[in-house]
């Protein structure tokens, strides 16, 4: 049972991936509607993608010896049978949802998470807008519980293959909405668009993976509204096109901002750790306070999704 | 999928679409009005209300001043066919051929090179290196009221 092996989904994407860009530039050169691209923009973010699978097969041994340590201890052994690929696919999404929550909400994780907000468009080549620094992020131990429950570690990173495969197709301004059953259960363009957005009320939403229903339980979940278009990016937008300053920019700030002199340990660990937009001084914004400045400067946003 | 395979999936497929792209025109950089370099100021930074504004002629960058007097100079400028923003703290400025070099102190937003003609060049160069300086402002500008 050690030697079974599932295929890399993600690099036998790569042809369909490649495909699908193609195909939604034509529709929105031909239609004039649906998306922007720009050269520097969509060079950089395929460079991501590139250097993202790159770490992956070069610091991939260190998650994958974690998870078989984690095997050989664990006494369960559920199998491969379909009902339980399907059940560790939900489940490994329950993953998902929590490792992005977190990604948004440790500064630590956020560093590895950043760059895929980083850019201010949103088409299929943002999709592949990923991180080169995941494993220093330690979040492979949200999947020691699947592995633990006897889910086969290459059965584990297969499901979650599939994962980010189907979420690539949802970053496009070319879809509108989906039939309303598929926007209640799954996430979609839309609700994804949201996630992207700098706007104060679209903070912290949506981080589900495949299903939106994580969102709805948890009471993270934000619909997009035709009211306030989602403006992409990151409250502080980088200024850079440079692949080694997108993947490094905010691990460089931790560092800045932990070394600074004069500050207790607490402060320096809650710079790595805390939110972001934590500063020991409050002289920063964080998406509360960001929302909170809004809702002063608007009120009758106050009650609105998001508010 | 072996390694040679993907690299060659890679490599292929980012230069044809970087071509791709670039001979369809969207190489060219976001050139702004003085109400969309205001806007994308008041995009980055909706707590810093303007108080002047010089926009570049080829309208790729904009000097701001902001109400705050104790504010240092604020640079809007096109990335791409976006903006961004920063204010111009520890910014080092050197002459260049095409105008002006900007080095920021930041990891984000490493440098700015401005395309100015010679006497626009001078103007920005006494704006940026005049407001680092420690001076005291006259005039007290009045909160600008953006709806
Ligand atoms: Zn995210
Ligand atoms: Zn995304």
């Amino acid at each position: 049972m050690d030697t079974i092996s599932f295929p890399d989904v993600t690099q036998l994407a790569v042809p369909i991936f490649i495909a699908a860009i193609l195909g939604e530039f034509l529709w929105i050169a031909l239609k004039g509607r649906g998306g922007r691209y720009e050269t520097r923009d969509a060079v950089t973010s395929l460079i991501m993608g590139a250097g993202s699978v790159a770490s992956g097969i070069l610091l991939g041994f260190i998650a994958w010896g974690f998870f078989m340590v984690l095997w050989e201890i664990t006494p369960l052994d559920l199998g491969t049978s379909i009902g339980v690929i399907i059940l560790c696919f939900v489940l490994d999404d329950l993953r998902y949802y929590w490792v992005h929550r977190f990604g948004h909400r440790i500064r630590w994780v956020w560093a590895s998470h950043v760059n895929h907000h980083s850019s201010q468009h949103y088409n299929l080549t943002t999709a592949l807008r990923q991180t080169w620094t995941g494993t220093f992020t330690f979040m492979m131990v949200v999947r020691a519980p699947l592995v633990l429950l006897g889910f086969h570690p290459a059965l584990v990173l297969f499901v979650g293959g599939i994962n980010l495969v189907y979420q690539f197709w949802i970053h496009t301004e070319a879809i509108g909405k989906m039939p309303r059953w598929f926007e209640a259960v799954m996430n979609t363009p839309s609700h994804h668009r949201a996630h992207h957005g700098r706007n104060p009320r679209y903070l912290d939403c949506n981080y589900a993976g495949v299903f939106i229903i994580w969102d709805k339980m948890f009471g993270t979940f934000v619909p997009e509204q035709d009211s306030d278009p989602v403006d992409y990016g990151l409250v502080y937008n980088i200024a850079t096109f440079n692949p080694l300053r997108v993947a490094f920019h905010e691990w460089v700030a931790i560092y800045q901002d932990v070394t600074q002199p004069g500050l207790s340990l607490k402060e320096r660990l809650l710079y790595a750790l805390a939110p972001p937009g934590y500063s020991h001084d409050g002289s920063r914004d964080t998406s509360e306070t960001i929302k909170a400045k809004h809702l002063a400067r608007q009120p009758q946003d106050s009650g609105t999704p998001g508010f | 999928m072996p390694l040679e395979l993907l690299l060659i999936l890679v490599v292929g497929g980012i230069s044809a679409i970087a071509l791709l792209l670039h001979l369809s025109g969207r190489s060219k950089s976001k050139v702004m009005t003085e109400p969309q370099a205001r806007d994308a100021w008041m995009r980055q930074f909706p707590e810093s209300p303007i108080a002047d504004l010089t926009l570049a002629r080829d309208g790729h960058a904009a000097v701001i001043r902001t109400a705050d007097d104790s504010a240092p100079l604020g640079l809007v400028w096109s990335f791409g066919t976006d903006t961004v923003a920063r204010f111009l703290e520890d910014a080092k400025l050197s002459p260049c051929k095409k105008g002006l070099h900007l080095r920021l102190a930041d990891f984000s937003a490493p440098a700015v090179h401005l395309h100015l003609d010679q006497p626009e060049a001078m103007l920005w160069q006494g704006m940026i290196e005049g407001a680092s300086a420690p001076q005291s402002h006259p005039q007290n500008h009045p909160p600008v009221q953006e709806v």
